[in-house]
């Protein structure tokens, strides 16, 4: 593991000890998660954006994709893709 | 028909258990990076997959030409499986089921045809391999996985209760 200093906003330092008390862990382990869960988050709306693919978000949440779309779901994050995308789709049947 | 299947699609009717079903209605063909990421961790997903894959009723095919899908991958900010499958449906010249949003984009400005895991479940249902009551579970349980908007989820069931 990397050792890194930063400097905080009081802001920020009050949080982390409010969530350090509330979820009874020192702050390391605390700052270490927030990090984590920030990362899944901004993660999670590049997908939402388009801006990233269902097998990219996998890759940098380290899962299978199965397991991609089963946190996807879990969280109800709408798939990006359009009603007019929907409707485009019915053609490869109508061409059969 | 033969159809190249992206892992989104392949995961997410292997999910509502109906992948079965389609590979018996298609010809189902994965390029060989798309059957590895499926197949990277142990689900209940990735063993049926499997299994199809023994049974011969996915083929799995080499995309070939990696420079070629490197170019994709560049280009539409897609990754290796994804561009692998559409530059797979290209070289068959035959569409490609895919539920991801920038492969779908992708798809839309080569000109390339595609259809998501709803379309076959539509498709199977129009042609009475499903019952009406089956299909709307399994539409259900699509509608989770693969969260498709309101507007997409109720003109499904339209369709699916109107038999368009």
């Amino acid at each position: 593991m990397g050792v890194v200093s930063l400097r905080l906003k009081d802001r920020d330092l009050e949080r982390l000890d409010e969530l350090s008390k509330l979820e009874r862990k020192d702050r390391s382990t605390m700052a270490r998660e927030l990090l984590e869960h920030g990362w899944e988050f901004l993660m999670l709306r590049y997908y939402k954006e388009g801006k990233l693919s269902l097998e990219g978000l996998a890759k940098k949440l380290n899962m299978s994709i199965s397991e991609a779309v089963d946190l996807l779901a879990e969280l109800g994050i709408e798939a990006p893709i359009g009603f007019e995308d929907y409707l485009t789709g019915f053609n490869i049947f109508k061409d059969k | 028909m033969e159809i190249v299947f992206d892992a989104s699609t392949l995961i997410l009717l292997a999910k509502i258990e109906l992948l079965r079903e389609i590979t018996e209605e298609v010809k189902a063909i994965i390029p060989r990076k798309v059957k590895a990421e499926c197949l990277s961790k142990k689900s209940i997903d990735a063993i049926l997959i499997s299994t199809l894959i023994k049974e011969k009723k996915i083929e799995v095919k080499k995309a070939g030409n990696a420079k070629a899908v490197n170019k994709i991958q560049r280009d539409f900010r897609i990754e290796a499986g994804e561009a692998e499958a559409l530059w797979l449906a290209r070289r068959l010249n035959c569409p490609i089921a895919v539920d991801d949003g920038p492969t779908i984009k992708a798809c839309k400005v080569i000109g390339q045809r595609f259809a998501t895991a709803i379309h076959f479940l539509l498709n199977l249902a129009s042609q009475d391999r499903l019952e009406l009551s089956m299909a709307i579970a399994k539409l259900a349980k699509l509608s989770h996985y693969g969260r498709y908007s309101r507007e997409i989820i109720k003109d499904a069931t339209e369709r699916l209760k109107g038999g368009d």
